[in-house]
C-alpha cells in the first residue's frame, strides 16, 4: 500500500484530507508542521506528501527545500496545498520542488484529480 | 416538484434539446433552471411553467431547454483519446487530405474545456508530423450563456483543478483579480465558439476532419440521438472521424457509420474499415 504524509497545522484539514486519501487506498500519517514532517521523512520516505504552506516552526516551503536535499528526498511526490493561490506562490512552489499544487479549499474530486495528475492513482 | 410541472419541463427538454430527464432526476431540472427562474423573478418552477404555457415565447422556451442540458465537463477528460487525436488521427488526416489544413469540431463543447485541452496539446506536444499545419477548432454549445462563458475562457477555482496540471495552469492561464483564471490569448485564438443546437442542421458550420461529440448522446433519447448523428455525419469530410464518449455506441442507431479500426470510440463512414483492411 502506498503511503501519504499529510502536513498541515490544522487538525480539521488533516482529518478531512486523511479521510479522502484513505479512500484512495493510501496509508496515511500526519504531521502538524514542517519540522515534524521532516523527522518522519528521515525515518521513512512516504510515496506522497500533501503539504500546507503556512505553518509554525517550519513552513511548507522550507520543509520542501530541506526534503529535496535529504537522501532519498527526491522520491516523494509533493502536492502543495495552500490558500496562497497567486501565480507567484505557485511558481515558487514548483521551483522549490513541488510536483503539483492544490488550491484550498479543495474537495475529494480535486484531490483525486491531482493525485491522478502525478500518477499516484 | 409537482408531477405536472415535471412533465411540462421534461417535455420541453426533450423537444428543445433531445435530453431525456427521468423523474428520479427532477432535482436536475430545479438546479439547472433556477438561475433563469431567479433572473425572471419566478418564485417557483410552477410560475415558470405557467409563463411558458401562457404566452408563446419560443426564444425563452429555447433558452430554458438549453439550460436543461448538462454542462458537466473538465480539462483533459479522457486524456488517452485526446493524445490519440493529436498523435495519430490528425497526422493521418493531414496526410490524407493533402491541403495542409485540418478542421476540428467539438460538438456540444459546453464551457470549452475540451477544445482548450486540444489547443494546449497542440501548443505543448505538437508532433513533428503536424508542424506547419493550419488547425482550426470550432466548439459549439446549445446554450448562449455557456457559449459566452466558453468564449471568455475564464474558469473558477474548482474548474481549473479538474484535469489540469498546475504546470499547464501557470503556463496557459492568468489569474485575474476576481480569483478566476483566464486562458491565454494564443490558446483562445485557436478556437471559434458558436451557439448551435445539434438537433438542427449544421450545414452552416462547414465540413470537418474530426468531430468530437463526446458525452452528449448519452443524455438524449433514441430519436434525438439518431437526429444528432445524422446532422454531424453530414458535416464529416470524406475519410473523417467522429469521436464519441466512453460507452456511447452507435450500433442500431445508424448504418452510415462504423467503428474505426484500432481506435476505441472512433467512428468512420461505413465501408471505410473494409477499404483500409484491403488496402493494408
Amino acid at each position: 500500500m502506498k503511503t501519504c504524509l499529510i502536513v498541515d497545522d490544522s487538525r480539521v484539514v488533516r482529518k478531512v484530507a486523511a479521510r479522502i486519501v484513505k479512500d484512495l487506498r493510501f496509508a496515511v500519517s500526519e504531521a502538524s508542521d514542517g519540522a515534524e514532517a521532516l523527522a518522519q521523512c528521515r525515518k521513512q520516505m512516504p510515496d506522497a506528501v500533501l503539504l500546507d504552506w503556512n505553518m509554525p516552526v517550519m513552513n511548507g516551503l522550507d520543509f520542501l527545500r530541506a526534503l529535496r536535499r535529504e537522501e532519498g528526498g527526491k522520491k516523494p511526490l509533493v502536492l502543495f496545498c495552500s490558500i496562497e493561490t497567486d501565480a507567484e506562490h505557485i511558481n515558487e512552489a514548483i521551483r522549490s520542488g513541488a510536483d503539483e499544487f492544490i488550491m484550498k479549499p479543495f474537495d475529494a474530486e480535486i484531490l483525486e484529480s491531482k493525485f491522478a495528475e502525478v500518477g499516484l492513482v | 416538484m409537482q408531477d405536472a410541472v415535471f412533465d411540462e419541463l421534461a417535455d420541453l427538454a426533450l423537444k428543445g434539446s433531445g435530453q431525456s430527464i427521468p423523474k428520479s432526476k427532477s432535482y436536475l431540472i430545479e438546479a439547472r433552471l433556477s438561475p433563469i427562474a431567479r433572473r425572471e423573478g419566478f418564485g417557483t418552477m410552477d410560475d415558470l411553467v405557467h409563463c411558458l404555457k401562457s404566452r408563446a415565447n419560443p426564444v425563452f422556451a429555447a433558452e430554458c431547454a438549453a439550460a436543461l442540458v448538462s454542462k458537466d465537463t473538465w480539462f483533459f477528460r479522457d486524456r488517452e483519446m485526446l493524445h490519440r487525436l493529436v498523435n495519430e488521427i490528425l497526422p493521418a488526416r493531414l496526410k490524407a487530405g493533402n491541403t495542409g489544413r485540418l478542421k476540428i469540431w467539438v460538438a456540444g463543447g459546453s464551457t470549452g474545456q475540451e477544445a482548450l485541452s486540444i489547443a494546449m496539446l497542440l501548443e505543448d506536444e505538437l508532433p513533428a508530423s503536424l508542424r506547419g499545419a493550419k488547425i482550426d477548432i470550432l466548439s459549439t454549445d446549445i446554450c448562449k450563456v455557456t457559449t459566452e462563458r466558453a468564449r471568455a475562457g475564464r474558469y473558477g477555482h474548482y474548474e481549473v483543478q479538474k484535469g489540469l496540471s498546475v504546470h499547464r495552469l501557470v503556463k496557459h492561464f492568468t489569474r485575474m483579480e476576481t480569483g478566476q483564471w483566464e486562458a491565454a490569448e494564443p490558446l483562445r485564438s485557436r478556437i471559434s465558439f458558436r451557439q448551435h443546437n445539434l438537433l438542427e442542421s449544421a450545414a452552416g458550420l462547414g465540413k470537418f476532419d474530426v468531430i468530437l461529440c463526446r458525452n452528449v448522446l448519452s443524455g438524449m433519447d433514441r430519436t434525438a440521438r439518431i437526429r444528432v448523428i445524422e446532422n454531424i455525419t453530414a458535416q464529416l469530410m470524406p475519410g473523417g472521424v467522429i469521436l464519441l464518449g466512453q460507452g456511447e455506441g452507435l450500433i442500431g442507431l445508424t448504418d452510415q457509420l462504423e467503428p474505426a479500426r484500432d481506435i476505441r470510440g472512433a467512428w468512420v463512414a461505413a465501408g471505410t474499415a473494409a477499404r483500409d483492411a484491403s488496402a493494408a
